[in-house]
């Protein structure tokens, strides 16, 4: 589409200057688009709704709402109770966990507190891509890329040492861990986005969020830092519980669809 | 706006007056369906009651309502009709009920309605909003979530495809 073309497109429905006339008149796009807009011409318009008990109704029904909660309330408590609540699930997790020690990982603490601080922003990230309302749809992208970029730095990030037990019961007990902690931030993270309009990306990005705090208690308490391990029992199991939010999210009733 | 939001029924009673039957001849066209369309603006409305905390200052209100609109519109079409009827790719189809028709539903204006329908969402919501609902393409973009020159790309395919759509659908019909 050419600057002309733009201009053009600017002006349909009123009378074009001679230069974009001239030049709708060149132009095959422009030709294109000015007959398809002249053809919804022949679309009738529709007749205007008299006041009619519906609409009424809708008035009044609404007026009752707005009587119950004169004052609105800002979309950012929101945020915050959920990410108080990742908060707690936090503390509960590591406590419970964390009998025989908080940190267990044995990789370089600088590693695991860099980990841990890029954890905590996806946290954070992720919860506020869910409920912020933003005048700009939110993009797949840089949620995949994020979440693909935090995966692989866990991975890279792992000390390499196998305690003595079982892969298998290693993983168990992670994969057990991370569903249990996931369980109230998830269905906090789902009460609160049925109140705005279903947005896949957003269950997403909540789904990674309220997993993340089961991810971040495994990444400080987990002494297993093999590849294997880290792979099949930290990431995957995180992927797949912010997809079954996707899936939940899409099955569930929106409350509201404010974007 | 800000007096709405300060819960002012009479700041609310000024919206609802100016924009509840454009809305509803919007989603009227959305939905194919007048008594649906009237349901629809309850929960319109309703929802900009209860999401006024979600409006960001110095945004407009109309693009909000109309996107408050178009997402209860998309969620009616999702639950209410069998998945065959929705569009390849889930989305809305743009069927204008024949109970709306006035005296102008002649054989042109169903084709034309027909290939509105065949367009995408993405692109006949565009259309929609600017040639029905009379919005400057900076407000489509803000009801979209998108940005104006997305917009304007879309709408320019958009009418574009609809000549090539209405030129098929006339050889087909002499034929």
């Amino acid at each position: 589409m050419t600057p002309e073309c733009e201009r053009v497109l600017d002006a349909l429905g009123g009378p074009l200057p001679p230069e974009l006339a001239a030049h709708a008149a060149s132009c095959e796009d422009c030709r294109a688009l000015t007959s398809g807009f002249e053809a919804l011409e022949a679309v009738p318009p529709l007749p205007t709704p008299q006041a009619t008990p519906g609409m009424e109704a809708a008035r009044r029904k609404t007026l009752e709402e707005l009587a119950i909660t004169p004052v609105a309330t800002p979309w950012w408590r929101e945020l915050l109770m959920l990410l108080a609540t990742y908060a707690m699930v936090l503390g509960v997790g590591l406590s419970a966990l964390g009998r025989a020690g908080v940190v267990l990982n044995s990789a370089s603490p600088v590693v695991v507190g860099g980990l841990a601080m890029l954890i905590l922003a996806l946290v954070g990230g992720g919860a506020y891509v869910a409920l912020a309302p933003g005048r700009r749809r939110f993009r797949w992208a840089p949620v995949a890329v994020g979440a693909a970029l935090v995966a692989i730095l866990i991975v890279l990030g792992g000390s390499g040492t196998a305690p003595a037990r079982s892969f298998l019961s290693g993983l168990m007990r992670c994969v057990m861990s991370e569903v249990v902690l996931s369980v109230l931030p998830l269905a906090l993270a789902l009460v609160l986005l049925c109140r705005s309009a279903f947005q896949p990306v957003r269950a997403f990005a909540a789904g990674l969020s309220s997993a993340g705090v089961s991810l971040f208690v495994l990444h400080l308490h987990c002494s297993d830092g093999t590849v294997d391990h880290l792979m099949v029992g930290h990431i995957v199991p995180w992927l797949l519980l912010a997809g079954v939010a996707l899936f939940l999210r899409s099955r569930l009733r929106t409350r509201n669809y404010a974007p | 706006m800000a007096r709405f939001c300060q819960g002012e029924s009479t700041a609310f009673d000024a919206l609802f007056q100016r924009y509840s039957r454009p809305v509803h001849g919007y989603l009227t066209r959305l939905t194919g369906s007048p008594s649906a369309a009237e349901d629809l603006v309850q929960l319109t409305f309703l929802s900009l009651v209860r999401a006024r905390g979600r409006f960001q200052e110095g945004a407009r209100v109309k693009p909000w309502l109309y996107a408050i609109a178009t997402n209860a519109a998309r969620d009616y079409q999702r639950r209410s009709r069998r998945p065959e009827e929705l569009t390849e790719q889930g989305e809305l189809p743009a069927t204008v009920a024949a109970e709306t028709a006035g005296p102008r539903d002649t054989g042109l204006a169903r084709t034309v309605q027909r290939a509105l329908e065949l367009l995408p969402e993405g692109q006949r919501i565009p259309i929609v909003l600017h040639r029905f609902e009379g919005m400057s393409f900076a407000e489509i973009a803000e009801s979209m979530g998108l940005t104006e020159s997305a917009v304007k790309v879309r709408a320019h395919r958009g009418y574009a495809r609809l000549r090539e759509l209405l030129a098929s659908l006339r050889e087909e019909a002499s034929e």
